[in-house]
């Protein structure tokens, strides 16, 4: 006989804590057990048996992991958390003796906890942080949206934008956005940074209100670590692409409202305090100094190459240049340990960029004032274009409307017939008034797309999903090209029909209608009227008709009896497979029917329009 | 009345007890009194003093407790002072009609002289003792208190409601009701009385009584908010005792000297504080540390190589959104009326999309998405509440589990439809026998009908009718002789088919009915074996019977050995399990088990070995019978096995349940089934390999008959296959009951099928 077991000492009953019991362990209040979890990344896991894990009970409770648990136990922010609660006692009691300098004193030396090491912790490879920053962005883009309250103070409000605008300016200088799709529930932008896709999704430009139901406290935590993730984040991506971080603020110009312009990007290789470095733009395409000094390196070295060629889009010629020239290491003052990655052109080339990054580069875009100024910027110069508004949008716009580089107006109000000079109509027949889809469509399909469906009051082109659908799904784009050649051939076919009298391929031709008709009555009684039309006999008529039901009845047994065999055959799975097999049946047929809802609507939907049109 | 006077009498006694001794008890008395017209609160505590005391009722009120002691005290003061009295009735009672007077006398105290009480030795204890004069009860009292004519007490007086009277006079009378008057005398008794507005109703005589000045003046002073006692003044001048002008202490209490602590500054105090000075001088002590307000700076955190902890799995992304997220979808994915209402109808949690798609013409319309916050805060809670489990995502096309079997065309023969069919009328089709031939079909009904038909043409050739059901029949497998088995009730019967060869029939003739019969068995046996007399013979009539105890039940089941000389069979009933075994030659009938544990379903002998297989409602058990003992159980886990039967090998075995379900055991393996096949919708009736093709078959109730393919192979490595190839349908069900028996024909792919309906079919291939 083997060791006799004792219940609940091994297995799941050990293995698996409830969140009672966790409460208990950590000697905590469930509202700081909740802020744990979420900074550590903690999360209730499902034990095969619940009965097994809790003692032989299966009430509803929620399980996690026992060694999770004891890991939390060793965690400062748990000794942070039990300080501040001492000190809230003391506050209030303070308060309430009405002792107020010992409450102010109490207050300065409020106990505050780090969450780096956590960072640390939960991402220990920038790649994993990347990874999960989805969540950070959704919620820092919100809250960058809040209005501020009691709840919500305007410091955080005001970090949040901070953080968003930084994570706007960085995948704009880094040209690392890749679709972006306007949805109903707001602005979706997808990027690929470090070979990572990031998603967010950005709200409109609306006030949102935090609905009465919603524990405002939960995302205040949550916000907490986002802060601090995207905090280290932004640093290590800034540095990374050879700029300060943080970014300094205009103040001035954020009181105008320039947005993101706010913000200086600056090269931290330049001296903080450095004369201004004299900065061209060349089609777009910002050069500098040193740029310059390397062209010019360059052309002494006695290279054929074109210059312009070397100097704006090949890089990778002047890598063994780069290697050469002096680079004057700044220490910053926020970092002491790490050294600064050299900011050359060729880190900066070799950030992930396709072809289509620079889509816009040669176009200019004018903003009307009805238009969201704080997407379409960012789209715009995400793909290298530029881009300006009215100033009723805010300052900063680098040009004004009547700038004759202006290729585009993106517009999105209705056409009224006014007088205008003839300036104003040789400016309009200058440029293109789109609308904004327009932008988002070109950006998803990688190329410029024709402007005449998006022109300015015309009903637009559906939107869709640049993300995809699952694999089989139905997709409309397709759908509409099926239909269009359907149409197409059934066009011909008519013409077919037409000048079938003089060609005896014709009659041939009648016939493998008659053939591929002959399964549906209706169709078989328009195919007999055809063929007679058609000049055939109604011998060879029936006859084909007759073969073709034959091969079809054929056609019909031989898959019936492959099905059968198919079905006898599932009676030799094991329970287990047969139960996988019937589960993925139904999805799959769910899918599918799903498919062939839509596909038959799009049918009624397109007769429909037909019946208009003929009408 | 009684009860109500004493207590009065002793609350008043207490008053007196606590009144300072200045005070004349009369006179605290009368201002203490209470009203004559009692709320009932007061009657109330009234009377529970009042029970306590006297009656001793059980329910005293808690409140009254501790007064209860002090009565109870004083109660005894009073005892005492009782006995003293002489003429104590009397007494008693005039002290109860002083009680009154003084009690009616508080409201106008002023008014009224109380006669003046003197002092006199008591004759018997010779100690003083206050003696009231007596009052006259119709002249010397008060107006007011002379009668009160009601004598009930502090009873609630709605009690009197119904009746005409309100209660007893002392003489034990009725008191009637006074007439009262409508509203209309009312009203005019108030114009007529310039004092009815200040008057109020007594309950306890039922009348209206004019209150009094002092009690007029108490409620004004109630209204008012004034304190109701008339003699207190709220703003008497302070009467300064200890401080104040002139009284000032000058001198101090001691004429002890200052001591010089007090005046001189403290050494240690000093040091204390230099030591403290010294401190911060030395940076020890900071002042107040400088507030924390430097923000959050971001460092490099990754530059420093992460720790060999692999990172914790990231949470799952959201999925991206499709199409009919879009603002400006196609039209197909916007939804009818109908999906709007079912989607609106739905809880939220059901609902396949958290939206609504919808389309607009224009970007600038498109308004705020009001449940934003609301599922940003629901990803947080899946994120931080929501149990994760890992699951493997199978992206395998579903028709790849089926198992890949070979196609039934290339296991042919197997038979796969019906050649023919024979009709038994009105009775289904119990059993079916082939015979070794192949020949040969009998078929026997509940009727009592065995009809031996050929099996290529289905002509009937000759039909035998018993009594009773046909339970089985089973043709006996020598070649060189040729005689069936019939089991009817308690009853073996075995018969000669005619037109047999005369050498066959002279050789069966002599194994069944021998000319000279073997020996009796020594042990006297309950199986009976009859042969009827040479001269009685015909076809019609079996050639041997065997008798089998009484009770025993219909056969339900009979079994041949290999060499047709051991007939197996089982009964419905009987003592051992029902299991008998006949050996033709010796003409001798044993029960091989005394007692058997369930009930038999069906036995086989092994086709190679001397083993006999029992298959009872739930387990299969191998007795080797040479031996004697159990070889083997086996556990099909079938609720209720239906039939059974083993491979022509040996080595594997069928056993099929009611309960839909059939086991292949490998005899070699294990005691669990290698495989557990349920496809039938019905219970399987049948089963049966076919005695020299790789097939096997099972009928069900639900009509219909699967082939097998069961290729078995000599080597232990490679497991049989099992191949489905054939459903055959054509039996119609009736009363739930399908396919009855299925048998194959030895030599032929054939297949006989016996069915409820009462058709036997024959199915070739």
């Amino acid at each position: 006989m083997g060791r006799l077991r004792v219940k609940g000492k091994a297995g799941a009953a050990k293995n698996y804590t409830t969140r009672s019991a966790a409460v208990k362990k950590l000697q905590c209040s469930l509202a700081d057990f909740r802020r744990l979890c979420i900074l550590k990344g903690i999360f209730p896991r499902e034990p095969r048996s619940r009965k097994k894990a809790n003692k032989g009970s299966s009430a509803p409770t929620s399980f996690y992991y026992t060694k999770d648990i004891a890991y939390l136990a060793h965690e400062p922010i748990l000794k942070k958390l039990r300080e501040h609660k001492a000190f809230a006692k003391k506050l209030s009691r303070a308060l309430g003796r009405g002792e107020w300098s010992s409450a102010k004193s109490l207050e300065e030396n409020k106990p505050v906890y780090r969450l780096d090491h956590i960072i640390k912790e939960r991402y220990p490879t920038f790649i994993d942080a990347i990874r999960d920053i989805d969540d950070a962005l959704c919620m820092v883009f919100l809250f960058a949206s809040l209005p501020s309250n009691s709840r919500l103070p305007s410091e955080l409000v005001e970090n949040c934008a901070r953080l968003s605008a930084e994570w706007q300016l960085y995948v704009m200088h880094s040209k690392s956005l890749r679709k972006v799709f306007l949805s109903i529930k707001g602005v979706y932008y997808q990027a690929e940074i470090m070979d990572q896709t990031v998603t967010w999704l950005v709200p409109y430009l609306f006030t949102q209100n935090v609905p009465a139901d919603v524990d405002i406290r939960v995302m205040l935590t949550f916000l907490e670590l986002y802060q601090t993730l995207l905090g280290f984040v932004f640093f290590k991506l800034y540095t990374d692409a050879g700029l300060v971080y943080p970014p300094p603020l205009d103040v001035k110009k954020e009181e105008q409202g320039a947005g993101v312009n706010a913000f200086d990007l600056q090269d931290s290789s330049r001296q903080p305090a450095n004369k201004p470095i004299k900065v061209a733009e060349v089609d777009g395409r910002k050069i500098t100094s040193k740029v310059v000094r390397q062209t010019i390196k360059a052309i002494t070295s006695g290279d054929s190459e074109d210059v312009a060629g070397l100097n704006l889009s090949n890089p990778e010629s002047t890598e063994a240049d780069m290697e050469e020239e002096e680079f004057v290491q700044q220490s910053s003052k926020t970092q002491k340990t790490t050294t600064v990655i050299l900011p050359t052109l060729q880190t900066l080339s070799n950030l992930p960029q396709t072809l289509s990054t620079s889509l816009f580069s040669s176009y200019t875009f004018f903003l009307s004032r009805e238009t969201p100024r704080s997407i379409f910027e960012f789209i715009v110069r995400s793909f290298g274009g530029r881009i300006g508004w009215p100033s009723s949008s805010g300052s900063g716009s680098p040009f004004d409307e009547t700038d004759p580089t202006i290729t585009h107006v993106i517009i999105d109000r209705p056409v009224v017939e006014k007088q205008e000079t003839p300036e104003q109509r040789e400016l309009r027949l200058r440029r293109k008034f789109v609308q904004p889809q327009w932008i988002v469509d070109c950006i998803n399909a990688g190329k410029i797309l024709l402007e005449d469906p998006y022109a300015q009051g015309k009903s637009l082109p559906p939107h869709l999903s640049p993300f995809g659908e699952y694999e089989g799904a139905y997709i409309p784009a397709v759908e509409a090209a099926d239909e269009e050649t359907m149409q197409d051939e059934e066009e011909e076919g008519d013409g077919e029909e037409m000048d079938v009298d003089d060609e005896g391929n014709g009659v041939r031709g009648v016939l493998d209608v008659v053939a591929a008709a002959a399964s549906e009555e209706t169709s078989l009684r328009a195919a007999e009227l055809a063929a007679e039309a058609a000049g055939v006999d109604f011998g060879t008529f029936e006859a084909t008709v007759k073969r073709a039901h034959k091969k079809q009845v054929k056609k019909s047994t031989t898959d019936a009896l492959e099905e059968a065999e198919q079905d006898m055959n599932k009676m030799m799975m094991s329970n287990k497979q047969r139960k996988l097999y019937e589960k993925m049946k139904y999805s799959n047929q769910k899918k599918e029917a799903e498919r062939m809802h839509l596909e038959s609507k799009r049918k009624e939907l397109t007769k429909q329009k037909r019946k208009d049109r003929h009408a | 009345m009684a009860p109500l006077a004493s207590g009065r009498k002793t609350i008043k006694r207490k008053q007196v007890d606590e009144d300072e001794d200045a005070v004349p008890p009369q006179q605290e008395l009368r201002s203490n009194g209470a009203l004559e017209m009692l709320s009932d609160e007061e009657d109330d505590g009234d009377a529970s003093s009042d029970d306590g005391q006297v009656d001793e009722f059980p329910e005293i009120i808690d409140e009254s407790d501790s007064e209860d002691s002090d009565y109870d005290e004083e109660e005894e003061e009073e005892d005492d002072e009782d006995e003293e009295d002489e003429n104590e009735e009397e007494d008693e009672e005039d002290e109860n009609e002083v009680d009154e007077s003084e009690t009616d006398a508080d409201s106008d105290d002023s008014l009224h002289i109380f006669p003046k009480a003197k002092v006199v030795t008591s004759k018997i204890t010779n100690q003083p003792k206050t003696v009231y004069p007596e009052i006259e009860p119709e002249y010397d009292s008060d107006s007011s208190t002379e009668d009160t004519p009601n004598r009930v007490g502090n009873v609630p007086m709605h009690w009197y409601d119904d009746m005409p009277h309100i209660g007893y006079d002392i003489n034990g009378k009725k008191v009637l009701r006074p007439a009262r008057g409508d509203e209309l005398d009312k009203f005019l008794a108030t114009v007529d009385d310039s004092s009815a507005w200040t008057s109020a109703f007594d309950k306890n005589t039922q009348s209206e009584k004019p209150l009094t000045s002092e009690e007029l003046d108490l409620i004004r002073r109630l209204y008012a908010g004034e304190n109701p006692d008339a003699s207190y003044d709220p703003y008497e001048p302070t009467t300064e005792w200890f401080t104040g002008k002139g009284k000032e202490e000058i001198m101090p209490l001691s004429g002890a000297l200052q001591p010089k602590r007090r005046w001189v500054p403290s050494k240690w105090e000093k040091q204390k504080v230099m030591k403290i000075v010294r401190a911060i001088r030395q940076g020890r002590i900071l002042p107040s540390k400088p507030k924390s307000t430097a923000k959050f700076e971001p460092y490099a955190i990754w530059s420093e190589p992460s720790s060999s902890h692999p990172p914790p799995l990231p949470a799952p992304k959201p999925p991206l959104p499709t199409n009919a997220e879009s603002y400006n979808p196609p039209e197909e994915y916007l939804p009818t009326e109908e999906e709007r209402k079912a989607w609106e109808a739905q809880d939220p949690e059901d609902r396949e999309r958290n939206f609504l798609p919808q389309k607009y013409s224009s970007l600038r319309l498109v308004p705020a998405y009001d449940r934003f916050v609301k599922e940003r805060f629901f990803r947080q809670l899946d994120l931080y509440l929501a149990p994760r489990v890992q699951r493997v995502k199978l992206n395998i096309d579903p028709n790849s589990l089926i198992p890949k079997l070979p196609s039934p065309n290339s296991l042919k023969p197997f038979p796969n439809y019906r050649s023919l069919q024979f009709y038994h009328s009105n009775s289904r089709a119990r059993c079916v026998s082939v015979s070794p031939d192949g020949a040969w079909v009998v078929s026997g009904d509940e009727g009592g009908v065995v009809s031996l038909w050929e099996i290529i043409v289905g002509r009937e050739v000759k039909r035998w009718k018993f009594e009773g059901k046909i339970g089985s029949l089973a043709w006996c497998p020598r070649t060189d002789v040729s005689y069936f088995a019939v089991g009817i009730e308690d009853t073996i019967h075995f018969v000669i088919p005619p037109n047999i060869d005369p050498a066959v029939l002279s050789l069966t003739l002599t194994v069944l009915a021998p000319a000279t019969l073997p020996p009796a068995p020594t042990t006297p046996s309950p199986v009976k074996w009859l042969t009827p007399p040479s001269a009685s013979r015909s076809e019609d009539t079996p050639i041997l019977t065997i008798n089998l105890p009484p009770s025993t039940g219909l056969p339900t089941h009979f079994c041949w050995h290999r060499r047709g000389d051991y007939l197996a069979s089982v009964s419905t009933g009987g003592q051992q399990g029902g299991v008998w075994i006949h050996q033709i030659t010796r003409r001798h009938s044993q029960a091989p088990f005394k007692k058997i544990k369930g009930a038999v379903q069906s036995v086989l002998f092994h086709p190679l070995k001397p083993h006999f297989f029992v298959a009872t409602q739930q387990y299969v058990r191998i007795y080797n019978l040479s031996e004697q003992k159990l070889v083997k159980t086996l556990m099909p886990g079938i609720k209720w096995i239906s039939s059974m039967d083993v491979h022509p090998s040996g080595d594997h075995l069928i056993v099929g349940g009611y309960d839909r379900k059939l086991c292949w055991f490998d005899l070699e393996l294990s005691e669990k089934p290698y495989k557990v096949l349920r496809y039938h919708s019905r219970a399987i009736r049948s089963l049966q390999f076919h005695p020299t093709y790789p097939l096997f078959a099972s009928s069900s109730d639900d009509g219909s008959i699967q082939i097998f393919h069961s290729r078995v192979y000599n080597d232990l490595m490679t497991d049989p296959l099992i191949v489905p190839l054939k459903i055959l349908r054509g039996h119609t069900v009736t009363d739930g009951l399908g396919v009855l028996q299925v048998r194959w024909c030895s030599k032929q792919p054939w297949l006989v099928s016996s069915a409820a309906d009462g058709s036997v079919a024959v199915w070739c291939s």
